[in-house]
């Protein structure tokens, strides 16, 4: 039973020589995100207008329904989101929305700092998604 | 009856059956691309191919295929699944595939197809569809590009409207549908085509990305515009009624719907609507409380008492109208009508007189297997739209043989091997009286069991024939064979319209049809009908409900002359605006000036609504519940899509308010009333709103016998002396007032005209779009010149729904009105 004990402490101990050590000096240091991680969403952006053509089915598929979209007919006669809304504050970062967009006009960043001061602050419109 | 087994069901089927259809009837899916319940077999699409025992090694399209005794069908196998595969593929070698911005997706059948058949990757290659775009007209979207070539528009185009706007052309892969010379479609709009495209090919304009079809919210309800009592479904979201979804298991339109049904209801969601009520206070309109509203209307009635006149428009539901004869009763005044007080009197005289009956004999779908059709107006297309439309598959179909008898030409007079009785305007009865006399003396009459019939051969005396033939500029022999063929085919309709613009010789058209009706023996008989149809969504039931003047009391000409000389205190209307629609408007302005209190209560602030002292807010069709009575006499049930905007409440809601503030009993809700209404009402007393289903439910059953067989008789009319004569009538695009605030028809016509013939026009020098001036009696009006081929040479036509035309400054109920053109 002893050694038992000894060999369980011994890995412990190890972990506490320098350079072992898993915790992140956060906010000094930031680790880097899995590729797959689900942050932020992010509306891509072309050359002209975003991506997005406000087909509708990100908002359909949503589990929370924190998504807002209007669509409209531009001056050139295509479908663009007038609105496009997030509410992060009942988003539940599932990523569907991602997955169901057909023109891959959505992704999810790996911006993960999100606190803010003001409720209004988490709703992410349009412009501050293109961002 | 034949019997068939699919998939292992045994089902019996009539002889007409297709596999489809019997599949259908055994609760077994086959998916369809090409086929259509209204629309003729046609087997373009291949996705029906199933398995059939007798027809081994290859597969059968079973939406074309007759099912015959003994069949073994099987609907699927790995093969039926493998061919339907490719057929999808081979479809989507072409398609643009652009589902994200079609506003098809979601309840797009190559969409839903592709998806149960896993069409994920395509193993055929093919340049993908670049076409140009149809998005010339506001209301009608085409996009070729994701055409599957179906056929369903140009076959419902053909056979269900009758326009025929669309064809295949070119070849092969080229192929595609068309209009005349490729160009923008220029049609009546009906978006019958929309209703049928199973892909997005053809998409309503006016709801382009409003929204995808699972977020609308559908409400199956009762078109508000005219008599046909379409049922159409309302696509509502954000408390609007965004469009008016496909819908062909209820009602009795079969899907179909015009201009007015599928683009008008745009109305509803209006800017202009009254959202407060309105008092007018130092000369201003001024918004006001309910409760300040409802004391002065109160106020106002309960001074006037008897003195008041009610008048109302047609398009109140029956139990609004109900508590409004309750209201007249609260009142204390017997002065109480609707819809101009004469149009209708073909109905409640004519027909009262000579059958003993205020409605139409037979329902709508009878006239389709009717053998020969009398139309009395070629306005009828214009004002029943969609029941013109089972006139051309009767037509079309099943063979039969039109009469129209018009002073112009019009949709009806095109439909094949249709005969134009063509005459002098004001001459309809003249001709009904020589059909009649003609009926008489070649002994083709049937005679038994008549009141009248010596009377009338003596009266008739002067109506030979070659004399009407002769002052009717009609060709006689044409009169004669169409009486001969009403009297003589086993199935016969005689259909008639009235409405606002038809005062003329409105009660004489009615005994004159009623008299033709009797003697070729349609009316009562089954199959056979004597249609007089209301312009307004609720014309018959305002009828039914005897919305009319008591006895000794005031009509609508009564009230407005009486009115006109200071001697009633208060005119209480609702949904009319009479300064617009109402014959005579030097006679309304004068009633509305004299009379010291005017109520108005209507959607929009009228022209008459703006005259009132106060307005009340109320609400369309889409916001209440409620039943209308269609011209068949088929009672079909509203639900309310949506809220009124602002403090806007329906009718029921303002009359049970007015009724309780005026000490009487008001019933508790729509249902109440319809009970209330039913116990009281000839016709309604054994029916429930239970009984009130999907397809409606008409009263006194699918044929009404007469009660009395009185033949009556009738002046005709004299023509009109004058080169110039303007008519007076309905537009196909319009409907009453209400449709000049709804954005599709007002897209389509937006303002007044004056119609020209071909020859006056090239007299006159007058080109299309020019401003011209007709001065007559009244006054003079002036609007754009519109020259088309319609009109015979002399005979002028203008649309009475614009208010801008003051149309009637010289409109007074006249059949014409002698006129002279000025540019």
């Amino acid at each position: 039973m002893f050694k038992e004990f000894a060999k369980g402490l011994s890995i412990t101990l190890k972990h506490l020589l320098p350079g072992n050590s898993t915790t992140v000096d956060y906010p000094k240091v930031k680790l880097e995100m899995a590729p797959r991680f689900r942050g932020l969403h992010r509306l891509v952006p072309t050359q002209t207008r975003e991506k997005c053509v406000a087909c509708y089915l990100c908002p359909t598929v949503c589990p929370a329904k924190c998504i807002t979209v209007e669509s409209a007919e531009n001056e050139q006669g295509e479908k663009y989101p007038k609105v496009y809304e997030i509410d992060l504050l009942r988003c539940i970062f599932c990523g569907y929305c991602v997955e169901a967009c057909p023109v891959e006009a959505i992704e999810m960043s790996d911006a993960y700092e999100l606190a803010n001061y003001k409720r209004e602050d988490f709703y992410f419109n349009k412009e501050r998604l293109l961002k | 009856m034949v019997n068939l087994t699919i998939d292992g069901k045994e089902v019996t089927v009539s002889k007409t059956a297709t596999i489809y259809e019997a599949a259908k009837e055994a609760g077994v899916h086959i998916p369809v691309l090409c086929y259509a319940k209204k629309l003729l077999p046609y087997g373009a699409c291949r996705v029906c191919l199933v398995e059939v025992e007798q027809m081994k090694g290859r597969l059968i399209p079973s939406c074309t295929t007759p099912a015959t005794e003994g069949m073994v069908v099987t609907t699927m196998s790995d093969e039926i699944r493998k061919v339907r595969k490719t057929v999808l593929e081979f479809l989507l070698v072409n398609h643009v595939v652009d589902c994200p911005v079609c506003d098809k997706g979601g309840e797009c059948d190559l969409q839903d197809l592709s998806y149960d058949y896993e069409v994920v990757t395509n193993r055929f290659q093919g340049e993908k569809f670049d076409l140009p775009k149809d998005e010339v007209n506001p209301l009608i979207e085409r996009n070729m590009n994701r055409c599957v070539l179906c056929g369903k528009c140009v076959r419902v185009c053909d056979e269900v409207v009758g326009y025929g706007s669309y064809s295949f052309i070119n070849r092969g892969f080229e192929t595609k549908i068309a209009t005349a010379f490729d160009r923008g479609l220029n049609c009546e709009f009906c978006g019958q085509c929309v209703s049928m495209c199973p892909v997005g090919a053809i998409l309503p304009r006016p709801f382009k990305f409003k929204a995808r079809p699972w977020q609308l919210k559908e409400v199956n309800s009762v078109c508000g515009y005219c008599g046909n009592g379409c049922t159409v479904t309302l696509g509502t979201k954000d408390n609007e009624v965004q469009t008016i979804r496909f819908n062909d298991e209820t009602g009795v339109n079969d899907g179909n719907l015009c201009i007015r049904g599928r683009f008008g209801a745009s109305y509803v969601n209006s800017d202009q609507r009254l959202t407060s009520p309105l008092i007018r206070k130092d000369g201003e309109l001024v918004e006001a409380s309910w409760e300040e509203a409802l004391e002065k209307v109160t106020e106002g009635l309960r001074s006037a008492g008897s003195d008041t006149g009610i008048i109302t428009g047609a398009r109140l539901t029956n139990e609004e109208l109900f508590m409004l004869k309750n209201l007249a009763k609260a009142v204390g005044t017997g002065n109480l009508d609707h819809s101009g007080g004469e149009s209708y009197k073909g109905v409640t005289e004519g027909l009262q007189e000579t059958l003993g009956l205020q409605a139409s004999t037979a329902t709508f779908p009878q006239v389709e297997n009717a053998n020969a059709i009398l139309a009395i107006r070629t306005d009828f297309y214009e004002t029943h739209p969609v029941f013109g439309m089972v006139v051309n598959q009767a037509v079309k179909r099943n063979g039969a043989q039109l009469t129209v008898i018009g002073d112009k030409q019009g949709k009806l007079t095109r439909m094949p091997h249709a005969r134009t009785l063509q005459h002098k305007p004001g001459l309809e009865v003249n001709i009904l009286n020589a059909m009649c006399r003609f009926l008489l003396d070649e002994g083709l009459a049937k005679t038994e069991g008549l009141q009248g019939v010596e009377e009338l051969k003596t009266a008739l005396a002067a109506y030979s024939v070659d004399a009407v033939a002769a002052a009717t500029g009609v060709d006689a022999a044409a009169i004669q064979k169409t009486a001969t063929e009403l009297a003589t085919v086993e199935n016969a309709a005689i259909l008639l319209a009235y409405g606002l613009p038809y005062t003329a010789h409105s009660r004489e058209l009615g005994l004159a049809a009623a008299n033709l009706a009797l003697l070729t023996g349609i009316a009562g008989r089954s199959g056979s009908g004597l249609y007089l149809c209301g312009e307004k969504s609720n014309s018959q039931g305002a009828i039914d409900l005897q919305i009319l003047p008591a006895a000794g009391a005031l009509g609508v000409t009564g009230m407005l002359k009486s009115a006109g000389e200071g001697k009633l205190k208060a005119l209480y209307v609702t949904g009319e605006d009479m300064l617009v629609s109402y014959p005579d408007k030097g006679l309304i302005e004068k009633a509305i000036d004299k009379t010291p209190f005017v109520v108005v209560q209507d959607l929009f602030l009228s022209e008459t609504a703006s005259k009132a002292d106060v307005v009340l807010p109320a609400a369309s069709f889409a916001e209440k519940a409620g039943t209308f009575t269609n011209a068949e006499r088929r009672i079909q049930r509203l639900n309310p899509g949506i809220t009124s905007p602002g403090q806007a409440k329906t009718d029921f809601a303002i009359f049970q308010d007015l009724l309780t503030a005026l000490g009487a009993t008001a019933s508790t809700s729509e249902a109440a009333a319809f009970a209330e209404l039913a116990a009281v009402t000839p016709g309604y007393e054994m029916v429930s709103l239970d009984m009130v289903g999907d397809q409606g439910y008409v009263w006194g059953g699918e044929t009404l016998a007469p009660e009395v067989r009185n033949l009556v008789t009738v002046e005709g009319g004299k023509a009109l002396d004058s080169k110039f004569q303007l008519v007076v009538g309905s537009a196909l695009y319009h409907s009453g007032t209400t449709s000049l605030h709804a954005k599709g028809p007002m897209s389509v016509v937006s303002e007044p005209y004056i119609e020209f013939g071909r020859e006056d026009a090239a007299e006159l020098k007058v080109l299309d779009g020019e401003l011209v001036k007709l001065k007559a009696a009244g006054g003079e009006i002036s609007a754009k010149a519109k020259v088309d081929r319609r009109l015979p040479k002399g005979v002028l036509f203008a649309p009475y729904h614009f208010g801008s035309l003051n149309l009637n400054r010289i409109y007074s109920g006249q059949a014409a009105i002698a006129v002279e053109v000025s540019k």
